[in-house]
């Protein structure tokens, strides 16, 4: 008896058993994460071209009509609590300060100077009574206002208009903050719909900082985003979460301009045998939960189950509030796609975001953040936080399951470039991609205008 | 050579899969009927359905050998179905795991326990007989150490000892205790088959200490203990036999 996923025939995947992963019912959620289903979008099948990957004049299409039109995420509330905090963040070829203000509320400038054009901050967060140019001493407020110009009477202009850095549009949601380059971009509301009702229920507030790592990575940012948004490629690169997750029972749910899947942790992926012994990664998911593996004398099938009841009945007492997530979520993966660039691995107890920024000017390199945060138990002293890294692709390991997606994507961004290479040619277990392409065809042609000759 | 195994009555413990299996699809082929089991009914279901195509008598329940009391019942139960019993073999195992003191409460219920009252479930039967063998199941990380320090290769060590032990006391009633260490069995299900696919490297490493540059198969230590369990290893007795591909370096004197 074969079991249908998404139309088509599991058992006739590359698998070696049908599995009927447990599901929580949808009705039961109450205003929790939905896990309903969403209909999936009728994208066709058609092939997503190569040179959208590598070509300038699609970046420069992507800069004009995408980057500088959407919200952005900038980084993270508790890096900046008091009045003078601030995070200066870069994308593409434009810096961004976004400051605390005395009233608690935020603000957010192009983080150059007026006069010269100097970079009033290098990036990365601090605390400032005043934003003061190396250059020339010109002084801003928190507030941008521009609050002195050494010599002013020597311009006979006069100062710069308004005497203020350009506000630009920006937000706190969830405890993280977020901006636009777009002075008339749509409401953030709007924007993030249909994600606030996923992801509040997490709390990332109780979560503190983990890794803060950017690396340089060889590829398009569309490459990485890409990498991120199907688990079709567990059973090539990465072969050791077989026995971590269920890489064939995936729920995929696309929405508006974000997407969704719903991968099964704790699980065994039926493209392999049931283990009778418990694998290494699964037996640390039990640890972590504070079950001695030892004890344990169920199958390996019962155990994501069985760490869910666990979790549900000892949570409480460990500190952790599971009370807004439903059974399901205190196990698996819930990965977020938010358009374009925020890739968001959601677990109970962590969560695990992927920022993935263009570069300036070459559309084969971008910059990749890691942040990762971790539930900080009740009564628990708040860690301190961890450094920023910053290094190139290859200098460091940033752990086994990133360093082999890190390692092939160079090959893929070469290897797109071959004149023998037309396309993508998408699965259905690669919908988010397509979907992902049609949120940028609409952003860069208008919605449904993208012509036949269009890149 | 003929094994003499046709009509023989063997009673496998821990035989759904992996080298267990093996041993039932060997000796089912030789013509022994079969009592099995294991703790799930759905893999005993499974293992009787398939072995049952070589045409002898295949039985089995599931049993948890950990309830001492089932566990003999279904002893007996395997005694009576099958009317008698020559040949005992039991793989019950908790397998590796260090850390926690539990292991060692697991590897002595399920490695030594299970294994000892399947022994003496039999033996009152085959001493009536006068005719019996009984082959236990050692490993290649009793005489060289690996995985470092676990319950699991201590707890094997003493089936070792135990078993020559049995073979001089039951010797005379015409019962025959041997011991069998396979080295690393793959297997698609198996630890092997798992350690392939998320420690590549030490799996690597384990493939180039084997002079073959591979892993045993099942089948190849099935037949070491079908041999052993058949009248044609009348003479060995109180052995142990290390079936590894020459994965191990010590030599026996």
């Amino acid at each position: 008896m074969n079991d249908h996923v998404m139309g088509w025939d599991a058992g006739a995947m590359d698998v070696r058993r049908v599995v009927h992963p447990y599901r929580v019912d949808p009705e039961s959620v109450g205003n929790g994460t939905p896990t309903e289903k969403a209909p999936d979008p009728q994208l066709g099948t058609e092939m997503i071209p190569a040179a959208r990957y590598y070509s300038p004049d699609y970046m420069k299409l992507e800069w004009e009509r995408v980057w500088t039109k959407v919200w952005l995420l900038g980084g993270r509330s508790d890096d900046m609590p008091e009045p003078g905090d601030y995070i200066c963040t870069d994308i593409g070829k434009e810096s961004v300060l976004i400051v605390r203000q005395a009233d608690g509320s935020i603000r957010a400038f192009p983080n150059v100077c007026l006069h010269r054009g100097n970079r009033l901050r290098p990036e990365g967060r601090g605390n400032a009574e005043k934003f003061q140019c190396m250059y020339h001493h010109w002084t801003y407020g928190l507030d941008g206002k521009l609050d002195h110009i050494p010599d002013l009477c020597t311009f006979l202009q006069g100062g710069p208009k308004d005497m203020a850095l350009t506000a630009l549009p920006c937000t706190e949601w969830n405890s993280f903050v977020w901006f636009s380059l777009d002075q008339d971009v749509e409401p953030f509301e709007e924007f993030i719909d249909p994600l606030k009702r996923h992801l509040e229920p997490y709390h990332p507030e109780r979560m503190a900082w983990m890794r803060d790592i950017t690396v340089e990575w060889d590829c398009n940012w569309k490459t990485s985003v890409d990498a991120f948004n199907e688990t079709y490629h567990v059973q090539g690169i990465h072969p050791q979460l077989k026995w971590y997750l269920d890489d064939v029972n995936v729920q995929i749910d696309c929405y508006g301009k974000h997407s969704r899947y719903l991968i099964p942790f704790a699980a065994i992926s039926p493209r392999v045998a049931m283990p009778s012994q418990i694998p290494p990664a699964i037996h640390e998911i039990m640890v972590h939960a504070g079950m001695d593996p030892a004890e344990y004398e169920g199958r390996v099938s019962d155990i994501r189950r069985d760490v869910q009841l666990f979790k549900r009945e000892h949570g409480a007492s460990q500190g952790k509030d599971y009370s807004e997530l439903n059974d399901e979520q205190l196990t698996d993966d819930y990965h977020y796609t938010i358009f374009p660039n925020v890739s968001v691995n959601v677990h109970a107890d962590d969560v695990m975001l992927f920022r993935q920024r263009p570069h300036a000017s070459d559309p084969n390199k971008m910059l990749y953040d890691i942040w990762m945060f971790g539930l900080v138990p009740e009564g628990e002293e708040w860690p301190e936080r961890v450094r920023h890294q910053h290094f190139r692709h290859g200098d460091k390991t940033i752990g086994q399951v990133l360093d082999q997606d890190a390692f092939n994507l160079p090959t893929v961004q070469t290897g797109m470039k071959s004149d023998y290479f037309p396309g993508l040619w998408i699965g259905d277990q690669e919908l988010r991609i397509r979907h992902f392409h049609k949120v940028m065809d609409d952003y860069i042609y208008g919605p449904g205008e993208k012509g036949p000759d269009d890149l | 050579m003929d094994l003499g195994l046709a009509g023989k009555k063997a009673i496998l413990v821990g035989a759904a899969r992996g080298i267990g299996y093996s041993v039932a699809e060997v000796l089912a082929r030789e013509g022994c009927d079969i009592a099995l089991t294991a703790r799930s009914e759905d893999s005993v279901k499974d293992a009787v359905a398939s072995l049952s195509k070589y045409g002898t008598k295949v039985v089995g329940k599931p049993v948890n050998a950990k309830q001492p009391e089932a566990y003999k019942e279904w002893i007996d139960w395997a005694i009576e179905e099958l009317d008698g019993v020559d040949i005992l073999v039991p793989f019950t195992s908790a397998g590796g795991g260090m850390g926690s003191e539990k292991y060692w409460y697991n590897a002595f219920e399920t490695d030594v326990m299970a294994v000892v009252r399947a022994v003496e479930g039999v033996i009152e039967k085959m001493t009536e007989q006068q005719r019996g063998s009984i082959v236990l199941l050692g490993t290649t990380s009793t005489g060289e150490a690996m995985g470092g320090p676990q319950p699991y290769n201590a707890m094997k060590a003493s089936l070792i000892t135990w078993g020559k032990q049995l073979a001089l006391w039951h010797g005379k009633n015409g019962i025959r205790v041997n011991v069998v260490s396979p080295g690393p069995i793959e297997f698609e299900g198996g630890n092997w088959d798992m350690i392939k696919g998320t420690m590549e490297k030490f799996y690597a490493s384990q493939l180039r200490q084997q002079p073959s540059g591979r892993l045993g198969r099942p089948e190849e230590v099935a037949k070491a203990i079908a041999f052993l369990a058949s009248d044609a290893a009348s003479w060995c007795n109180g052995s142990h036999l290390v079936v590894d591909g020459g994965f191990t370096n010590r030599t026996h004197f």
